[in-house]
Formats: structure tokens, C-alpha cells, sequence
């Protein structure tokens, strides 16, 4: 039996600068992305610079927090430290509707109802109260 | 890379066994692959006026040695004008290889070391290692915080090849039984136990649908290699293995921000490489494909054009990649059979490729190889690297 008392914390995000109105909004279970207002493409994750066109003039607009998952794991052995009273959990690629990508958990179904290409929508995870994580549950058809 | 071909040549390469060996320092594994390359180029070592030590990986106090010129001192090298680190983590060979190259057709170096150790087997426990591997490539803002690790990135290529492919579990396997058949004829390989299909089936699940037999084994390990002058080369071996051409591509850090987990840019890389060298698939006699996971070694060989996309699984499944077979592939078993030294991996698939080439690999030599493929990446399969080599200039 592994002793709980000794199984490190799980992993918090390492936040950035850049990133700071991204995570502010979190907390109000508000899903923000970056758009860019020189080319209007939409940005993920917040960037210092347009990746498409290198400007620095970036807005953040709430995001539908729609999706479908690209591709998806069920983790059931070997997890990192932090990860392994977690298991079994869904690490997923999420293509959102804006167009951009992000790395999530598939969350409020058993891992095998998980397919390619399902659609999903954001849930907000408190972690703690100064974190909250964008995760995805199948989206009500 | 148009101007490298055939002008400089690999003379000499060394390696240590692969595997578990807590009674030796990581500097051991150093030293002897150095001294191996330099006996095998039949150069003498004071020739070396260029070190190029890849990085280490288990110990960062061991890699600020590395950068700090510590090879040059323990090998008492009295001519070396650089030490300089290269190191994108598995594609350090590449990277290392091109770089060498350019230094000596520019004039800046005559005989470059390129030399990898690491001690990832014994240097840290069991679970240090998938932490270590839960965090090295990984962002730590947008990835680390959901679970990733590289067991997770393999289920995720899998998880979206096989459903674009149809691809099976048994097809999958068959890669891993694959490299297994040519590590058990590798006596520097840590696995050489024969496996079966069903025994990496029959194997645990780690990320589905990844299982423990398809994961590679961080171990212990070094191999270096000596590029020089393709005149020089010439002089020194009958056999000068030529960089014929390359090609690559950066495409992403996160795998989460790559649009393709199933291609990345091995096309690209591929097309430019065999341009350069003015060969197609068809003219490849061996094609040392990196693994570290089998899904890579398998979407490297469709990539680079040996076969169609989705038709990988069964070329593997009929034995067409074993011993013996019409194209010998990853004949060193692979990080998943011969073991996971970190950047070394690669180092560890293009010192093979030069030894097949060069007619040393003993059992398991492919007769008559003349052109050899050999495919590198690093990271989370952040980049695709395509080098061809050849004992011959085409």
C-alpha cells in the first residue's frame, strides 16, 4: 500500500506573466483566450506575441468552451508522483471551436465512453483558491 | 546540408553495454566509448581537436562537467580548440552529426568526438525516472498540471493512429517483437530474451492502450562516434561512412500544439534527405527508424515513404523488418530493447547504422549494406530528423 502521507502534492501550473488574466478569470469559472486583434486569429495557449503574425496587440474574449477531443490515455499504471491517487484519469488533446488546442482531462464519464472526436465542453476544477483548471465532460447532445 | 554531401565521413565509433551497472561511474561509460572510437578510427587521440558532448540527462551536476570540458581533461585530448554541449535531447545525433559536419567543411575542426553517456538505469529509483519524465520537454503551465508524462504522449499517438489507420494492438506489438529479434542478437542490448505477441499483449497497461512491453527501459550507457575529411577518411578506413544529406523539422514543444501526433514532420525532413542524397526509399538497404516508443518507429517508417500510410503494422507482423529480412529496421533493438540512455537512445540507433554500414555488426549484419536511413526526435517528438549515410557517394 503506498502511504498517502508520503505521496507528493499534486502539480499546480507554473504561471506566467502573460497568463495572469487567463487565470484570474479561472477563478470565476470564466474560460478566457487570447484573440489577436491584428490578424483575428484566435490563440491558445496566451502567447507574448501573435504566433500567426508577431504582433503584440492581443485581446482576451471568453471562449465557448466547446470542443472535441482529438485524441485521449487513460492512465492506469505508472503515473508521476503527483498523479497517482488520480488513477485511472483521461489526459486529452481538445481541439476547440476557435480553432486552437490544449491538453485536458476528460472528466464526469467512465474512461471507455471516451472517443475520438467526441464533443466536449469546459468544467472548472478548483484545485485550490488560488487555481482553478479547465477540464471537459462529454457535451449534452 | 547540399554542400555537406559526401564531403565529410564518419571513421570510428565505440559503446559501452547497455543496462544496469551501479559499480561504474558515468565517466567509465565516457571514457571507453571515447577510447573505442578513437582505436576504431586509428587516428591517434591528440588528433581530436573538437569535443562534442551531448547532454546528460540523470545528474545536472555531471552535465555542467560535460560542458565545462571535463571529457577533454579526462582523456588528456592536448589539441582540442572547442568544447562545446549539442544536445536536443533524442535527436542529439542528428544535431551532433550536422553540426560536426559543418564545422569541418567550414574549416573550423578536423576530427570531431561526438561522444553521449548516462547513467538514467541505476542513476535514479523507478519512479524518479517517470517523474523525471513527467517534467523534462513537458510545460509546466499547460501540460504538467493535467498528468502528462511520456507513457501518456505514446497513448496519445496510438489512441489517435490507430483510429485514422485501423491499425491493431497485435501490428503494434509487432514492432516491439521486432526490435526484439535484433537486440537478441545485440550483445550491448539489455533485453535479449525472445518475445512473443502475446507477452506484450498479455503485458500491463500503463496509458491506454500502451502497455509495460511497449515502453522502453531507462538504463546506463554510452557510444561515441569521430567525423572527419572525406579525403582524410578515405585514408584512414576502406569503409568511410559519407553524410549523404539530411533533413528536419522543429515542430513543436508541447505535443498538445502539434496538429498531426500521427505524421509530425517526418515527410518534410524525409524528402529534403533523400533530395540531397540523391536516393529514394527504394535504393535504403537499412533503415534505423528511432522508437523510443514503437507507435514512432512505426510513423517514421510510413513517413519517411518505405511504405503507405497505415500499411506499417503488417509490413512489421510478416517480418519484413527482422533479421533477414527485405528491410532490415532499428537492428540494434531500439530504446525499447536495447534501452533508453536519454539523448544516447539516438546516438545509440545512428552508431548502429554506421557499424551495419561499416560491416561491423557481427550476427546481426545486414549483408552488403551500402545505404542506411536513420531517423531521430527529441522532446515530445518536437522535431523529425532524417539523415542518409552511405559508404558510397551516388
Amino acid at each position: 500500500m503506498t502511504d498517502i502521507n508520503t505521496i507528493p502534492q499534486r502539480p499546480v501550473p507554473e504561471k506566467s506573466r502573460v497568463a495572469t488574466p487567463f487565470w484570474n478569470a479561472m477563478r470565476e469559472n470564466k474560460f478566457l483566450i487570447q484573440k489577436c486583434n491584428s490578424c483575428k486569429n484566435y490563440v491558445f495557449y496566451p502567447r507574448i506575441r501573435c504566433p500567426h503574425c508577431f504582433s503584440d496587440n492581443l485581446d482576451w474574449e471568453e471562449a465557448s468552451g466547446k470542443g472535441t477531443v482529438y485524441s485521449y490515455t487513460t492512465v492506469l499504471n505508472n503515473a508521476p508522483s503527483g498523479f497517482i491517487n488520480e488513477m485511472p484519469y483521461t489526459v486529452a488533446i481538445i481541439r476547440l471551436a476557435e480553432g486552437v488546442q490544449m491538453l485536458s482531462n476528460i472528466v464526469g464519464c467512465d474512461p471507455h465512453e471516451v472517443e475520438c472526436d467526441m464533443p466536449v465542453e469546459v468544467v472548472f476544477e478548483k484545485l485550490n483558491d488560488e487555481v482553478t483548471l479547465p477540464k471537459f465532460k462529454p457535451a449534452k447532445t | 546540408m547540399n554542400k555537406l554531401r559526401g564531403k565529410v565521413a564518419v571513421v570510428g565509433i565505440g559503446e559501452v553495454p547497455t543496462g544496469r551497472y551501479p559499480e561504474l561511474d558515468c565517466m567509465d561509460y565516457l571514457v571507453e566509448s571515447s577510447y573505442q572510437a578513437v582505436q576504431d578510427a586509428g587516428i591517434d587521440k591528440d588528433e581530436i581537436d573538437f569535443v562534442i558532448p551531448c547532454g546528460t540527462v540523470y545528474f545536472q551536476g555531471f552535465n555542467s562537467d560535460l560542458i565545462t570540458s571535463r571529457i577533454v581533461e579526462e582523456l588528456g585530448l592536448k589539441r582540442v580548440r572547442n568544447n562545446a554541449q549539442v544536445f536536443s535531447g533524442g535527436a542529439t545525433s542528428a544535431t551532433m552529426l550536422k553540426i560536426a559536419g559543418s564545422l569541418i567543411y567550414a574549416g573550423e575542426a578536423k576530427n570531431v568526438l561526438c561522444v553521449h553517456a548516462d547513467k538514467l538505469g541505476t542513476g535514479l529509483t523507478g519512479q524518479a525516472g517517470i517523474d523525471l519524465f513527467a517534467y523534462a520537454g513537458i510545460h509546466r503551465e499547460w501540460e504538467v498540471p493535467f498528468g502528462q508524462h511520456y507513457s501518456a504522449i505514446a497513448g496519445l499517438s496510438l489512441t489517435r493512429y490507430m483510429h485514422e489507420t485501423g491499425t491493431t494492438d497485435e501490428h503494434i506489438a509487432a514492432v516491439q517483437v521486432s526490435n526484439r529479434k535484433w537486440a537478441e542478437l545485440n550483445p550491448n542490448a539489455m533485453f535479449r530474451k525472445p518475445l512473443t505477441i502475446e507477452e506484450v499483449l498479455k503485458s500491463k497497461m500503463l496509458s491506454t492502450p500502451l502497455r509495460a512491453k511497449q515502453s522502453n527501459m531507462l538504463a546506463d550507457g554510452g557510444s561515441a562516434f569521430i567525423v572527419t575529411e572525406a579525403q582524410r577518411a578515405k585514408d584512414l578506413t576502406e569503409k568511410p561512412v559519407y553524410l549523404l544529406g539530411g533533413g528536419s523539422r522543429v515542430t513543436h514543444y508541447s505535443i498538445s500544439q502539434e496538429k498531426d501526433i500521427t505524421r509530425f514532420g517526418y515527410a518534410d525532413a524525409a524528402r529534403e534527405a533523400f533530395q540531397q542524397a540523391q536516393l529514394s526509399p527504394g535504393d535504403i538497404d537499412i533503415a534505423e527508424l528511432y522508437d523510443s516508443y514503437p507507435i514512432y518507429e512505426l510513423i517514421a517508417l510510413e513517413e519517411l515513404g518505405f511504405v503507405g500510410r497505415g500499411e506499417g503494422g503488417q509490413f512489421f507482423l510478416d517480418g519484413n523488418t527482422w533479421p533477414g529480412g527485405k528491410l532490415p529496421v532499428t537492428t540494434n533493438g531500439g530504446m525499447s530493447s536495447q534501452g533508453h540512455t536519454g539523448g544516447g537512445g539516438g546516438v545509440a540507433i545512428l552508431v548502429e547504422a554506421i557499424r551495419q554500414l561499416m560491416g561491423k555488426a557481427g550476427q546481426r549484419q545486414a549483408k552488403g549494406a551500402r545505404f542506411a536511413a536513420v531517423s531521430a526526435t527529441g522532446g515530445t517528438y518536437m522535431d523529425a530528423h532524417v539523415e542518409i549515410l552511405g559508404t558510397e557517394i551516388p
